[in-house]
């Protein structure tokens, strides 16, 4: 389902010094499989994640989704690719401050090329938000608004979810209901998941596990030219 | 929410979202393209239409003879009743000019008088009853009146004047002297109305109109001027003008031949176009700060919006689609601009045609924004266009990441 390898990825600090941050030799993620990818903070988990959702080019390696080398895609394709296929959870939720929950899902609706209100309505309602629709971010809890970046996610059916730190705003209880619907809802939409996380909470509940400091071949943070 | 459909409905949505939360700033760039837009086609269009309408106001008549002095004020005060006439004609002259051949129609005036501070003008009853003030439309007395006689103390009253003082058929009023009201110098005469001209939208309907014998006869004029007259009003045939210009304005000395009177009108309005001019440019002016405006509004709604189009993008959205949100919002606040000009346009039109029909009698052509407006439409829009071509390349090339990173 999704495959990568030989992906590299650096920043350039000043002229030609380069921060390298991510250097993947293989690695694969399949059909419906549920990974968590453990490490810490600053380590490039959340680069990887963003080359993967086409957010960031490679400097190097590709990535193929559903056989589909995002490299080889235009930038509107890929762009058309993540509408469609890629559902994105940040830690910091980022919805649409001035959109209602139902115009955070609608939006996305517009993106993928399709949208259904009722659609849309019906999801929230799954993540238990039927009568907070029509309130904005500000006006609701931090766990409603995960359930609402939850429900945007995967309005439209992705075949694959990524998730930055899901949990990382939400106290203990919050967290657990919330990866417990993630799962569910997923495991119903038959999408992959790939989470990454410093929470060794969040990590022990996925069946596979992956060190970030095994997957990713950088050496700690030595610039190099 | 209707709105938010794939495509361009989408942009559209954000565009206004955007728009919504930087309301006071939005206003204040529609309000200066506005007041921009408003003035410049007020001072372009009113200054068009005051001409045509003064053009068509002439009373159908191609020349004046009055006395010796400015062709312009001649014209003003015998077709337009306004300012003073520059002096008076004998009775002579008139029969003179009557029987010149290639003089169609001759009708003699004099003024000096007033009611209330509209002015009365003696005249023969034909110039109401056989004269066309514009092609086959003869003046009309409404239903109940008639045209004064030529011998008698009565009075047609126009249009204006009697729905300014109420004056009724049959009604009856002292004139005063001069062409000022003052109430010390009231005559001892007095007139009866005895007809209400129909509005013609001509100067003719702010004056009363009486026998010229009334004004050369009333009581405490001098009894020298009995014979004399203002001007006398021309319709002319083939080249008569050409001759009838020789012989008084370039032999003679004795009066003045106001011909053509359009051109004469044309230098009149000549005159204020420096004004026209300051205006264009207090206009201009405007719309630069107009368009400043719409840059600051745009680049501050973008500053504040990085994170809102880097979330877009994490969505789907691509990087035309986020720089063509900032591309509608320059085009909205250039598009509701430009329509509340016209609306601007529409209002100072309506105040001037107000004040010009108040003071002259001309009635203004309806309202409309011409192909000028047309052209300023396009130009404002392309206005728009260019002031959100720079916010939406930096958009445009917006790092992503970046952006998503700064405000986690």
């Amino acid at each position: 389902m999704l495959s990568i390898s030989n992906l590299k990825k650096s920043f350039q600090l000043t002229g030609e010094i380069f921060l390298p941050v991510v250097s993947i030799e293989d690695f694969v993620l399949e059909k419906k499989q549920m990974v968590a990818i453990h490490g810490t903070s600053g380590s490039g988990k959340t680069t990887f994640l963003h080359l993967i959702a086409g957010l960031l080019t490679p400097d190097e390696g590709s990535i193929q989704l559903q056989g589909v080398d995002l490299q080889e895609l235009k930038e509107s394709r890929r762009d058309f690719l993540r509408a469609t296929s890629i559902g994105y959870i940040f830690q910091s939720f980022h919805l649409l401050q001035s959109c209602t929950a139902l115009e955070n899902l609608l939006i996305a609706m517009s993106f993928a090329g399709q949208v259904n209100v009722d659609g849309a309505k019906e999801m929230l309602d799954r993540v238990g938000l039927k009568d907070r629709m029509n309130h904005k971010p500000g006006e609701m809890s931090v766990g409603q608004q995960q359930r609402v970046a939850l429900a945007r996610a995967l309005i439209n059916k992705p075949t694959l979810l990524l998730a930055d730190e899901p949990t990382g705003n939400l106290d203990a209880g919050n967290a657990e209901s919330s990866l417990n619907l993630m799962k569910e809802l997923c495991i119903s939409s038959g999408a992959s998941m790939l989470v990454v996380s410093h929470d060794s909470n969040v990590i022990n509940s996925f069946d596979h596990q992956i060190n970030w400091v095994e997957l990713n071949q950088v050496s700690k943070g030595e610039p190099c030219k | 929410m209707q709105m938010i459909r794939p495509g361009l409905g989408i942009i559209f949505f954000l565009a206004l979202r955007g728009l919504q939360k930087h309301a006071f700033s939005s206003f204040l760039a529609i309000l200066t393209i506005a007041m921009a837009v408003g003035l410049f086609l007020s001072t372009w269009k009113i200054n068009d239409d005051t001409r045509l309408a003064f053009h068509h106001s002439a009373g159908g008549f191609d020349a004046v003879l009055g006395a010796r002095g400015s062709k312009l004020q001649i014209i003003l005060n015998s077709l337009f009743h306004l300012e003073s006439s520059p002096g008076n004609l004998s009775w002579e002259q008139y029969e003179i000019i009557q029987n010149t051949k290639g003089v169609k129609e001759a009708y003699p005036i004099a003024v000096g008088d007033n009611y209330l501070g509209y002015r009365l003008v003696g005249t023969d009853p034909e110039l109401l009853t056989s004269h066309q003030w514009k092609p086959g439309q003869g003046y009309e007395v409404e239903e109940g009146g008639r045209v004064f006689s030529p011998l008698a103390k009565e009075a047609v009253v126009g249009s204006l004047v009697a729905q300014k003082v109420g004056l009724q058929v049959g009604d009856q009023f002292h004139p005063y002297h001069g062409l000022n009201f003052k109430e010390e110098n009231k005559h001892q005469d007095i007139y009866v109305v005895v007809g209400i001209l129909e509005a013609t939208g001509t100067p003719a309907d702010r004056v009363i109109w009486v026998p010229i014998k009334g004004i050369q006869l009333m009581d405490g004029h001098d009894k020298s001027m009995s014979h004399s007259l203002s001007a006398v009003l021309l319709s002319l045939k083939g080249a008569a003008g050409f001759s009838l210009d020789m012989k008084y304005n370039r032999q003679g000395n004795v009066a003045t031949l106001a011909w053509p009177v359009a051109s004469t009108l044309s230098s009149f309005f000549d005159k204020f176009t420096w004004f026209q001019k300051i205006l264009e440019l207090v206009a201009g002016m405007i719309a630069v700060v107009g368009t400043l405006i719409i840059v600051l509004t745009l680049r501050s709604s973008m500053n504040e919006r990085r994170r809102e189009f880097a979330i877009l993008r994490c969505l789907g959205a691509s990087r035309q689609s986020v720089s063509t949100v900032i591309i509608s919002q320059s085009l909205i606040l250039a598009c509701l601009g430009v329509m509340a000009g016209f609306f601007v346009h529409f209002l100072i039109h309506i105040f001037v045609s107000h004040i010009i029909q108040e003071n002259t009698g001309v009635l203004m052509s309806g309202f409309s924004v011409g192909f000028m407006g047309v052209y300023v439409f396009c130009a404002v829009l392309f206005v728009g266009l260019a002031s959100g071509i720079l916010p939406a390349r930096q958009v445009y090339k917006a790092d992503l990441s970046e952006n998503l990173k700064h405000h986690t």
